[in-house]
């Protein structure tokens, strides 16, 4: 007697349409469910990391499209079920996940990539995939003169065609602490970033919702924004005028990791699954464009088109610690709503 | 929705031949399942204390209720739903009469420009709003062209323009039992009250308006409900500065994970969209049947 689970279901459906493109196909190894943020991320991983996953281990990737928010409440609300198996967060929910328990631990030496990988990017329970980096984003032919620190951002001319959004997203939540700081403020002293804010909106050109900000910059509405160069390099991709600037004191990093979801059912196909992210060959397909993601692995050479010339830069840039910004975010987001809405 | 329909044109039960209740089982014991006990979680949920769900208490219901701010939320949504009925109705009673008084052949193409909209994800007609409303989009490109406004118009991230989104978006909403109606309506009846001399308007708010008025209140019902959860277009359009009940309630779910505060929230929402459609019910006294 056998139970269909929906993630069989899933992964049958994956299967049946991978046979119905590759006849003769060798019977899987293995497969798994793996969250994925959607758009770029789904589509490289789709393209790229999928397919070499299948031809080096046999293993089937079904992706399960959500924000890294939405995979923590998902699982969280399956209670112990998983519906999937492997997450990839930002900081911010993976330190909320983390504190919730909804990680296996990492065996390291599951991973033969996990040598490449400088020190301290893979942990207990986290392997980085990529990094992220976040700055300034404007129109260079609006602004042949950028604004070069986060307080220009808040002066005229920058200011009319500024694109704000909170801190529902972690470049929207680090970039909003910086601000802080460049007025005297901190993470434990936001009161100068609101401030800034609440005499700003008046002025600025949209106070939008992430998703929105960058169609609201492809149509012209906004000229500038705090965004990460992931982003950019997407939009350039698509013909907009677009260009970064790292603030004077300096660009903000932080990784984006891949997690065993506890409980899980295929963790084998998991550990292989990450191994073939985190492997220099498709670390270099990442990073090529339309996908423009800063790799991490010390045998992929860098792209030039990313900005950065050595992975060394990323441990010069600004970083923050998630575990102090999480029990504050709630009340930061509430503020923002009453103090920001009309 | 049907129930407002059912109440609004008054019929009492159906003559002749009696249905068996066996055949609404498969959907009701789906509604049971799937949303009645979902239901019951979700209030049981918002009688937690604390985010955590550790302890019991009514801390979410007292900080929804005793903030201003909360209260302003409820308030907003409650009249986005309202300026959207009134827009589709302003817009749709002109159409409807038109449409009335068009020939078979152009009722059926006018049926497919009606339905057209419905035919394109929600998605993508608000994408197209952002195109049309933006500062270098559409209206503005126009306005400025014919040197009406020398700086364009703030139209994306306002009420107005929310408002304007939406009247377009649930127009299909509002015309389609609208028309239905319409259609039904017996031609003697506007042909008796114009010939005993009433003018065209008096024929319309005596006559035409209440033997309508059921398809109106199906079609206010299905918008009233539709632009208050209207979640992609409010916060696509909207913007982050005007804050309605689903983003509030996508907020605490999915990035404060405070699901008590969220399930009162949703709770207000389902009973404040509950209240709207129950007052639509209630204008159905007034409306005539014959």
């Amino acid at each position: 007697m056998t139970v269909m689970t929906r993630r069989d279901l899933m992964a049958g459906a994956a299967a049946l349409g991978l046979a119905g493109m590759l006849s003769g196909r060798a019977s899987a190894a293995g497969s798994l469910t793996a969250a994925i943020y959607p758009g770029t991320w789904e589509e490289a991983y789709r393209g790229v990391v999928a397919p070499e996953l299948k031809k080096k281990y046999a293993v089937d990737v079904a992706f399960d499209a959500l924000f890294a928010v939405d995979q923590v409440a998902k699982v969280r609300a399956a209670r112990g079920v998983p519906p999937f198996d492997c997450f990839v967060l930002d900081p911010g929910p993976a330190a909320a996940a983390m504190q919730a328990g909804l990680f296996e631990p990492i065996d390291i030496k599951k991973l033969s990539n996990a040598d490449k990988v400088p020190k301290g990017l893979i942990t207990s329970h986290a392997v980085t995939c990529n990094a992220q980096v976040v700055g300034i984003a404007y129109n260079p032919k609006k602004f042949p003169n950028p604004p070069k620190t986060w307080a220009d951002l808040f002066k005229s001319p920058y200011v009319e065609r500024l694109g704000l959004t909170g801190f529902q997203t972690t470049f929207g939540t680090v970039s909003l602490i910086e601000i802080a700081k460049a007025f005297g403020g901190s993470e434990a002293n936001m009161d100068p970033v609101f401030k800034v804010l609440k005499e700003a909106v008046p002025k600025v050109a949209a106070i939008a919702t992430p998703a929105a900000l960058p169609g609201l910059f492809q149509q012209g509405q906004v000229d500038i924004m705090y965004g990460n160069t992931n982003t950019v390099a997407i939009l350039k991709g698509r013909g907009v005028d677009i260009a970064y600037i790292a603030p004077e004191s300096g660009s903000i990093t932080f990784q984006t990791t891949l997690h065993i979801v506890k409980g899980a059912e295929n963790v084998d196909a998991a550990y292989k699954y990450i191994d073939t992210a985190i492997s220099p060959d498709i670390q270099n397909a990442l990073q090529k464009a339309p996908y423009n993601m800063v790799p991490i692995n010390t045998d992929t050479p860098l792209d030039p088109s990313l900005g950065i010339t050595s992975l060394d830069e990323l441990s010069k840039m600004v970083t923050h610690d998630w575990t102090k910004i999480n029990p504050q975010r709630a009340a930061w987001i509430e503020r923002f709503n009453k103090e920001i809405t009309k | 929705m049907a129930g407002a329909a059912v109440a609004a044109t008054g019929s009492s039960g159906v003559p002749g031949e009696k249905v068996d209740w066996r055949l609404a089982a498969p959907l009701g014991l789906t509604y049971l399942a799937f949303f009645a006990a979902p239901f019951a979680i979700l209030l049981g949920v918002s009688f937690y204390a604390d985010s955590e769900q550790t302890r019991l208490g009514l801390d979410s219901w007292t900080k929804f209720y005793g903030d201003a701010f909360y209260l302003k939320v409820i308030l907003d949504t409650l009249k986005l739903g309202v300026f959207a009925v009134v827009a589709t109705t302003l817009l749709a009673y002109p159409l409807a009469l038109v449409f009335r008084a068009a020939s078979a052949r152009a009722q059926r193409v006018l049926i497919f420009i009606i339905l057209m909209p419905l035919l394109t994800s929600v998605v993508i007609r608000t994408f197209a709003w952002i195109v049309i409303l933006a500062r270098e989009g559409v209206i503005n490109q126009t306005l400025i062209g014919l040197g009406i406004t020398a700086t364009p118009l703030n139209l994306l991230q306002t009420e107005l323009g929310l408002v304007i989104a939406l009247t377009q978006i649930e127009m299909p909403l509002m015309l389609l039992p609208l028309l239905t109606i319409m259609n039904q309506m017996d031609q003697n009846l506007i042909d008796a009250s114009r010939a005993l001399g009433a003018s065209k308007w008096r024929t319309f708010f005596r006559v035409v308006l209440p033997l309508t008025l059921p398809g109106w209140i199906a079609g206010a019902t299905l918008v009233f409900a539709s632009a208050t959860t209207a979640f992609i277009s409010q916060s696509v359009i909207g913007g982050a500065r005007l804050v309605y009940l689903p983003a509030l309630i996508y907020q605490q779910v999915t990035v404060v994970y405070n699901w008590p505060f969220a399930a009162v929230a949703s709770l207000t929402l389902l009973f404040t969209v509950l209240a709207g459609i129950m007052a639509l019910g209630w204008l159905g006294r007034f409306a005539k049947t014959s």
